[in-house]
Parts: structure tokens; sequence; C-alpha cells
């Protein structure tokens, strides 16, 4: 039960954005992959569900390799993934509460009863009870990015996928969402990979850093040991200190 | 053998660069540019066609979906039809009155009276109604849909779908051009039956004939495939409007601006296409 991403490869006409990355993320591990924006992290990530395919190298979820599933596959594939996009991309002709049940609406399994329950115990997880009923419009940005979360977890997914959970928001609700991927994987065993630029928030989620530079991975390791790196483009990154990253090039 | 010194070279570039261009090249590019142009908008036309077979040859797999799409369908018929009746039935209205008028100024002391109804009632079904029909809608359905859609491409909505194990194409694009292939045909009907209305009272309040002429003039060469032709073409209109307004919508690109784009060529390309079908039908039907 892991991600891995082997040797991943991806250009967009004549950028190469990916150039042989790789990187794991482990059962029950939080994996945050940190990298400069535009550094390509978001286009790692949209691999792992098949929004993108590679050029070459793959990805393997639960031993899949996801370039190679045919659709339905991607589509079971998928019901274990959950993706909590950059902007939220709640669909905006919809409630929150059927932004919330849209995943679960695919679930056969479940009766209207029981897709309402969950709708109100996921809003609740992420404080935004009562709000069901509200448009996207309506939310500020850090209720968009929690009811981004709540869609996310519904399903009750084995991995989740954050696109910068915390970018642009206030220290007490990026806070509040670094407790909420905390709780999914430490209550329900979620593996989960975030990437970020958000130093602090990184801190307080990862069980394990890597980081992408270059199209390629930099730095793979604890938390400890990034902070012992002396690697300066990974130190310049961490502390902030371009002068360092300059050096290098 | 002795090098050339770099002044020397120096000099003999600079000599090269004043040499007038040669005739020939330079005419070809001055005469060629036209042909340049029209091989890459060849080019784009044919690529465009190919990735609209595509999406279109994607929608008609994602009809199995029918748990996907079912569901949203009444109420894409109700955006794309109900919504649409009142803009329809306004062109129509003023079309039927303009016809009746032009029809008794053009006919006056030459041909009977009656034969306004025979203008306004086939003008209405096999040219006008149609085709007014499938132009407004496709101002308000293709930009609608097209502008839709390339906002959730740009804001990752489609991206969401995808995640939420939703195939897209089912999802968004197979109810709308559904809807759009079911209610335009109903708008169209309803619009040709406002013209001939507004035809049939401004003959008997204005041009002093009565509606017994009227009818007469209606029904004199009218023949029920008439009707079918004003569907098929109807049909037809319904389904190009929705698909490239989807095709737009899909494959936008960049943001606000992008979705502009969109939204423009969407319009401009389903007006075009639905007056090219509308003589392709007259050349195969009629």
């Amino acid at each position: 039960m892991a991600i891995r991403i082997c040797d991943l490869h991806k250009s967009f006409g004549s950028k190469v954005v990916l150039d042989g990355f790789s990187v794991e993320a482990r059962e029950g591990e939080t994996l945050v992959i940190l990298g400069g924006s535009g550094s390509g992290k978001s286009v790692a990530l949209k691999h792992v569900v098949g929004l993108l395919t590679p050029d070459s190298g793959q990805v393997e979820v639960d031993g899949e390799v996801v370039s190679e599933l045919g659709r339905e596959a991607l589509y079971r594939l998928r019901r274990k993934v959950g993706y909590v996009f950059q902007f939220a991309a709640l669909f905006d002709s919809m409630t929150l509460a059927d932004n919330v049940a849209m995943g679960l609406r695919r679930q056969s399994n479940l009766t209207g009863e029981d897709i309402e329950e969950r709708v109100a115990e996921c809003l609740r997880l992420v404080d935004l009870d009562g709000y069901g009923p509200r448009s996207p419009a309506e939310l500020s940005g850090g209720q968009r990015k929690r009811a981004g979360i709540a869609r996310a977890i519904a399903t009750r997914p084995q991995y989740l996928l954050y696109d910068e959970p915390t970018t642009g928001l206030d220290p007490v609700t990026r806070a509040m969402i670094d407790g909420l991927i905390l709780r999914m994987s430490s209550e329900l065993g979620v593996t989960g990979i975030v990437i970020t630029h958000d130093m602090d928030s990184a801190f307080r989620v990862a069980d394990r850093f890597a980081m992408l530079y270059d199209g390629r991975c930099r730095f793979s390791g604890t938390p400890d040991e990034i902070r012992e790196t002396d690697d300066p483009v990974v130190r310049g990154f961490i502390e902030g200190r371009p002068e360092l990253m300059e050096s290098e090039k | 053998m002795a090098r050339s010194s770099p002044k020397l070279m120096s000099t003999a570039v600079s000599q090269a660069k004043e040499v007038p261009p040669h005739p020939g090249p330079f005419m070809i590019q001055i005469l060629g540019k036209p042909f340049v142009a029209l091989g890459r908008g060849s080019l784009i036309l044919a690529s465009s066609i190919g990735r609209w077979g595509a999406l279109t040859a994607e929608m008609i797999r994602a009809l199995r979906h029918v748990d996907v799409w079912f569901r949203l369908l009444v109420p894409q018929m109700a955006r794309v039809g109900v919504d649409s009746v009142p803009i329809a039935l306004f062109i129509a209205l003023f079309t039927g009155i303009v016809l009746a008028l032009q029809a008794s100024y053009t006919f006056t002391g030459a041909i009977p009276l009656y034969f306004v109804g025979v203008l306004v009632g086939k003008t209405m079904m096999l040219e006008l109604g149609p085709v007014l029909t499938g132009l407004a809608l496709s101002g308000r359905v293709g930009a609608n849909i097209a502008a839709e859609l390339g906002t959730m491409r740009v804001t990752e909505q489609v991206d969401a779908l995808e995640t939420l194990a939703y195939p897209p194409v089912a999802y968004l694009v197979v109810p709308r051009v559904l809807a759009a292939v079911i209610m335009f045909p109903v708008v169209t009907a309803l619009a040709i039956g406002t013209g001939i209305l507004a035809g049939w009272a401004t003959s008997i309040q204005l041009l002093d004939m009565s509606s017994a002429e009227f009818i007469s003039g209606l029904t004199l060469f009218f023949l029920p495939f008439d009707v079918t032709f004003a569907m098929i073409k109807a049909t037809s209109f319904g389904f190009m409007v929705a698909s490239i307004g989807c095709f737009f919508g899909f494959h936008t690109q960049g943001g606000a601006e992008g979705v502009g784009h969109a939204t423009t060529r969407a319009v401009v390309v389903s007006s075009m296409v639905i007056l090219v079908l509308d003589a392709f039908w007259a050349v195969v039907l009629l």
C-alpha cells in the first residue's frame, strides 16, 4: 500500500518539467514534497491520479501502474484516492453539501440517508457544520479550502493528495488544516502526499520530506535529516536564503 | 595556407549584408505569405475538426454511463430549451409580421393576396424558423455552454470531476448535447407556430385579408415533409451548437481571456456551421 513515483519525465512543448523524478510515499505516512513555484510539484501529483500521462517513467499506486490502467480500472483506483486542489475546485453550480456528496453518489452501496449523514460528518470535521446549503461563492478562501478537504475525505480514501492546502491562508486556518492532515494520518491511517512551499506547515505535518528541484528529487529524508542537510539548495529553500541556491547554479 | 584576418572577415560579412536579396526568393517570400497563412489555417481547421470528431466519438462511448448523465438531462433541457423560448418567440413574432407585410408589398396587384399565407408558412417552416432560432440559440446556448465548461476547465473543476471518478464527457457533454438535440426542434416548432400566427394576425389586421384567405394560402402548397425538413434542420443545428460549445469549452486554456476566446469562437463557428448545414440540407433534401 504505497505510492511510488519512478523516474518520471514530463515535458510541455520544449519545457521540461519533470526530468527523472522519483519518490515514494509509504503506507500510513505523510510525505511532503517541497519545491519552488513552477517546479512541477502539481504536475507530479496529477500523474498519481492519471490526470496527466507521463512521457516516460511510471507511477504505481498499490502496485498498479496508473498509466497502464484502462478507463474503468482508473476510476476504481481514483475512488481510493482523495485529491485536494490548490484552489479547491469546488463545483460552483452546486451547494456545498452537493459538492461533498459528489464522490459518494458514485458509490452504489450508499443510500440517500447514508450520504446525508456522511456529508454532515465531513462538514463537521472541517468545521463547516451548517454550511451545507451555501454555494461556494458564499465562502471565504479558507472555508473553500476546508470544503475541498471535506469533499476529498468524504469517500474515506486510502490516499490523500494535497496540492498546496495552506497557501494564502491566515495562520489560524493554516494550523487547523495542518491539524486535519495529521488527524487523517493518525486516526484514519491515510497515506498522504502534501505539496507545499509553506515550511511551517510542512514541518508540522511531514513524516518525510522530498524536494523537487530541476525536475528531479534533490533530497529525500526525515524532518531531522532535512534540518541537518548540507545541501545548499535544500538549505536555501527551507531557510528562505536564495543566495545559497544561487551559489549552486 | 594563410588564415583570413578577423578584420577581413568582418568586412566580408558586412558586404554580404548589403547585397540585396535575390529577386526569386524575395518574391516567393512576399507572394508566399498568403499561402503560408492558408496552409497554417488549413492545418488548424483540420486539427480542430479531428479533435471535435474525437470528442463526438468519446460522447457516443459515454452514452453507456446512463447513471451519470440521465439525472442531468431534464435540468439541461430546461436550460437549453425552456429558457430559450422567450428569445426564439420574440424573433419569430417580428419575423412573421415583417414576412406578411413584405409579401403583401411584393404581391400587390400581381398575385392574389392569399399567397401571403403561402409565403409566410413556407418561409417560416423551411427557412426562417429553423435558421433564425438556430442562430439565436447558438448565441445563447452555445456561448453559455462554452463559457461554463471553459470556466470549469480553467478552475480545475473538470479535473475534480475526474478525481471523483466521474467521466467528464458523460457528466458535462452528453446531457448538454442530448438536451439540445431534443429541445432545438421543440423551440423551433414553437417559433414556427408563433411566426405563422404573427403573419396571420398582421394579415387580418393590416392587410385587409380574412382568416379564411390566409389559411387557404397557408395550406395551398403545404406538404407534411415541410415539417420533417424543419425538424431535421433543427435537430442537426442543436447537435452542432451544443457539441461545438462543448468542444471549445472543453479545450479552453488560460484564464478569463481563454474563456472569452472559447465563447466567441463557439458562437462564430456554430453560426457559420448552421448556415453551411442549412445549404447542405437544402441541396440534399429538397
